[in-house]
């Protein structure tokens, strides 16, 4: 096994486990790291397959640049999705009963 | 290159990768969670440079484990207790078939993408097209190259998605500006004073990441995000207006994507086509855009961070339960 | 003249900095963006129309190297529809702060705009997953607009949407990884060139796309997030998000299944679409049915005819590749022009009866079905646009609605697909029942005392009506906008 190969599927793993987790919790914190779990799994799959595609000056600085592209992205997602559980929550514990 | 063997790092950093997933996602304290998320942040950092990618090790160490998780710190240090519901027998099934069906699928999503052999597109890939042109695009960093010439337009979009994002919550707050959110009380004396050796510090790395941008990795993004922990430093160092509540914080926020506009619109209008940039003065005009870029980039990141702030509880008669703290 | 795929795009995105950093003057900024992007939709349709598909390299590079712009038929009629759709919610949100939510609605749903417009001139795989991730932060910012009770919709819609990306950027990858290029055109002739027919890697990247792009068009059962946004965001909103936003995915997948995967998408998996979608059909409407307040009925009736959309998969997808005037071509031509011009149907009424939702709400202070009475007689204006949206959503002769459901049915016969036929009735005849059930809701009884209504601007239930006469009246001389949609398309033996 090569170290392309080994990323390949870690990635794979982990994309399917942070989506998995994501639609089987309830709690909202924990849906948040899913989603950058999953997000961390599938920019994997990119960065390894920039090795594979390569030419003899490095990796396929392309895909380089989708995934910064992605992880920017990511982190908009998930600044607005905290404030959200983060009013959600206050609500819930705010406003006393349920 | 493209043939390196699993060596026992390699072995280790995907062992604790796993780990720092698995803890992130199903451990029942926040606390603990939120920092096995970090230690997951640096661990991809030090895969995406097992994996050839530096540029993507610095987005990574600076906005995934960095920003990202100083928003989920600042979240859970106010409410540690996980408002989690007692789980019911139906969940408890649905719970275990989930993650069968997730284990299959992940199996069956490995196979397929272990058995890819190295690209053999039947045309020219565009990795080779990018060592072709790199020249004329004014810069030597070919990531660069990608994000501010060949997929100028790409990034603008994606700046526009920055925006929007803090715009969005911006809208949690009551009247949409930042006025609402109480400033921070004064630090005790040793962390202020860390705060301000080290609020300068990161200004001047933010800077030089941005200028070696052009020749090797680094970038706007990059700097941006230093830049953002060091106005966060300086907010939290007595220094509130680091971070401008009201007036100026729309057009810093803005400034990024104004300046990208103004570029596409000055092209277009020149007649020499939407963002082309043409090769006598690209260069200028990448680190000009950039220098904006690292600005508004920056002062998103801190002002979600700001913005994730609650509101002070309208001061009704009533006083309001105390908060946990 | 192909300058006006940059400008739709960036142009939107211009007024949306301008309302950002002028939050006084939202209304203005918002109503003369949006004069101007029609003026550029109805050009560009124009000359798509006259002279075939446009196409704009930008930065000077060239795809795939750079990324390019696209605009065929189906890409044209898309940007119209988000031109009239979006003229008119304009005008109906400068007429009140609840309909729209506060000020930041006008940066964000013009941010919106300019990225529906960049999904449907977006020539690159990757530009579209930015352009798609643009549409659904801002979509889901609009919907948090209306209030606290809206941020738990807001924050699952949220989630819904990034999790669809993330499927569609891994489909992507591995797209480019077998293609070697982002460029959607391209790329699908790299697939459909190599020798191997349809390869395991080519069968996940298509399955993930799908599904990915399926939950982000509320396909059933991917849909139970839909009817909660929908209904929770204001008025204005809920307008934008069921006639536009549930479309950008949609024609997402519809350029990914017949461009990028045209050999590859096999007619099994076709058929798997359509009958989720036929489910889907009768899901929505039985709950529709059910809920007692006037905007769930709406947003269910969206899971509804979202189903419908998705026929045009198992009716156009044999016809690939088919040469012109052979009995394959010509029904998937008649799937093709009916389904998508259902979409477009389907967009106008839509905006018409959340529109008149929102109004007859905001008069009454309730969308609640039982607090309606009266409504027939007292504000009639926006009771017979929800009925004339109903109607041309049910496919009553002569609306728009029923021209596309005449060319589903078209396309059926001719392919031999009739089982088909029942869902096109049973489907007509459910939407029926849930538009006449709110009509009949909105009839005065004889001795009942009314509480008097709040005001509601003019322009509001003129904007509603003008959508709902367009949905009715386009199927009068439907012709030009079947012929755009057939430009440029990749079934019917066309270029």
């Amino acid at each position: 096994m090569t170290r392309e190969e080994l990323f390949l599927a870690v990635g794979a793993g982990l994309a399917v486990l942070g989506a998995a987790r994501l639609l089987l919790t309830r709690d909202l914190l924990t849906r948040v790291l899913a989603l950058n779990v999953a997000s961390g799994g599938v920019l994997m799959i990119l960065v390894a397959l920039a090795l594979r595609g390569g030419g003899p000056d490095g990796p396929d600085p392309v895909l380089h640049a989708l995934v910064l592209t992605g992880i920017v992205i990511t982190v908009s997602v998930t600044g607005f999705a905290i404030g959200l559980v983060r009013r959600i929550e206050g609500d819930l514990t705010e406003g006393g009963r349920r | 290159m493209s043939a390196a063997p699993v060596t026992i790092l390699d072995a280790l950093l995907v062992g604790g990768l796993l780990a720092a997933a698995g803890l992130t996602l199903f451990v029942p304290r926040r606390s603990t969670a939120v920092v096995m998320f970090l230690v997951f942040g640096v661990l991809l950092a030090i895969a995406w440079t097992r994996l050839g990618a530096p540029d993507v090790a610095l987005a990574e160490a600076a906005i995934g484990a960095g920003v990202t998780s100083a928003l989920l710190i600042d979240a859970v240090y106010e409410r540690s207790r996980r408002p989690e519901r007692a789980t019911g027998h139906h969940r408890q099934v649905l719970a275990v078939v989930g993650a069968v069906l997730a284990a299959v699928l992940a199996v069956g999503l490995a196979l397929v993408l272990v058995d890819i052999g190295p690209f053999t597109s039947p045309g020219p890939g565009a990795a080779d097209l990018v060592a072709d042109r790199l020249d004329e695009s004014g810069v030597s960093h070919p990531v660069t190259a990608v994000l501010l010439n060949f997929r100028s337009y790409d990034t603008l979009l994606e700046i526009a998605v920055l925006l929007v994002a803090v715009l969005a919550a911006l809208a949690l707050q009551p009247d949409a500006t930042l006025r609402g959110v109480p400033a921070p009380t004064r630090t005790p004396d040793l962390l202020g004073l860390l705060v301000r050796v080290l609020a300068p510090v990161l200004v001047v790395v933010a800077g030089w990441l941005l200028v070696a941008g052009s020749v090797a990795p680094g970038g706007a993004f990059q700097a941006g995000a230093v830049l953002a922990g060091g106005l966060l430093l300086m907010r939290l160092g007595g220094w509130p207006g680091a971070v401008p509540a009201s007036d100026l914080l729309r057009p810093t926020l803005a400034v990024g994507l104004t300046g990208f506009l103004t570029l596409a619109y000055l092209t277009a209008a020149l007649g020499a086509g939407w963002l082309d940039l043409g090769a006598a003065w690209a260069g200028e005009a990448i680190l000009a855009l950039e220098a904006l870029l690292t600005v508004s980039i920056a002062m998103t990141l801190a002002a979600l961070f700001v913005a994730n702030q609650d509101p002070p509880t309208p001061p009704v008669g009533v006083s309001s339960p105390e908060r946990t703290r | 003249m192909n300058d006006t795929l940059g400008a739709l795009v960036l142009l939107p995105l211009g007024g949306a900095v301008l309302a950002a950093l002028l939050p006084r003057h939202g209304p203005w900024v918002g109503i003369v963006t949006a004069a101007a992007t029609l003026a550029l939709a109805l050009t560009t349709a124009a000359a798509v129309y006259r002279s075939g598909p446009r196409h704009l390299e930008l930065a000077g590079w060239g795809a795939p190297l750079g990324i390019d712009l696209r605009a065929d038929g189906l890409s044209a009629a898309m940007l119209a529809l988000t031109a009239v759709v979006g003229v008119a919610t304009t005008v109906y949100a400068t007429g009140s702060d609840a309909a729209s939510g506060r000020p930041l609605f006008w940066p964000l749903w013009l941010a919106l705009w300019s990225g529906l417009n960049a999904v449907y001139v977006s020539g690159d795989l990757f530009n579209t997953y930015v352009a798609l991730e643009l549409v659904g932060l801002s979509a889901v910012a609009l919907v948090a607009l209306g209030g606290r009770d809206a941020y738990p919709p807001a924050l699952r819609y949220l989630f819904v949407a990034v999790l669809g990306s993330l499927a569609y950027l891994l489909g992507v990858a591995l797209v480019y990884a077998e293609a070697g290029t982002l460029d959607i055109v391209e790329a699908g002739e790299r697939l459909d060139g190599a020798t191997t027919a349809v390869t395991a890697l080519t069968a996940t990247a298509l399955a993930v796309m799908a599904l990915g792009l399926a939950l982000k068009t509320a396909l059933f059962p991917l849909h139970a997030w839909l009817p909660q946004a929908h209904a929770a965001a204001p008025s204005a909103v809920s307008a934008i998000l069921s006639a536009l936003v549930v479309k950008a995915s949609l024609f997402v997948l519809v350029r990914v299944w017949f461009v990028v995967f045209g050999g590859a998408a096999t007619p099994g998996a076709a058929q798997l679409l359509g009958i989720l979608g036929t489910v889907a059909v009768v899901w929505g409407a039985v709950l529709a049915l059910r809920q007692p307040r006037l905007k769930p009925i709406v947003a269910y009736s969206t899971v509804a005819q979202v189903g419908y959309l998705f026929l045009l998969f198992p009716l156009a997808t044999p016809g690939l590749g088919e040469a012109a005037g052979t009995t394959a071509a010509q029904a998937a031509y008649a799937g093709w022009t009916g389904a998508l011009g259902l979409a477009l149907a389907h967009g106008l009424a839509k905006a018409a009866m959340f529109m008149a939702a929102g109004t007859l709400a905001l008069a009454h202070g309730s969308d609640r079905l039982t607090d309606l009475r009266g409504a027939a007689t007292r504000m009639p204006m926006s009771t017979l646009t929800f009925g004339l949206a109903g109607a041309s959503l049910a496919g009553l002769p002569p609306t728009f609605g029923f021209v596309g459901k005449w060319q589903l049915l078209q396309a059926s016969l001719i392919s031999g697909q009739w089982w088909w036929l029942p869902v096109l009735l049973v489907g007509g005849l459910l939407t029926a029942a849930y538009t006449v059930r709110v009509l009949g809701a909105t009839v005065n009884p004889p001795d009942a005392e009314l509480a008097p209504l709040a005001p509601v601007p003019r322009r509001m239930e003129w904007a509603a009506l003008s959508m709902a006469a367009l949905a009715v009246m386009l199927g009068v001389s439907s012709s030009g906008l079947l012929g755009l949609l057939g430009v440029g398309a990749p079934v019917g033996g066309g270029p």
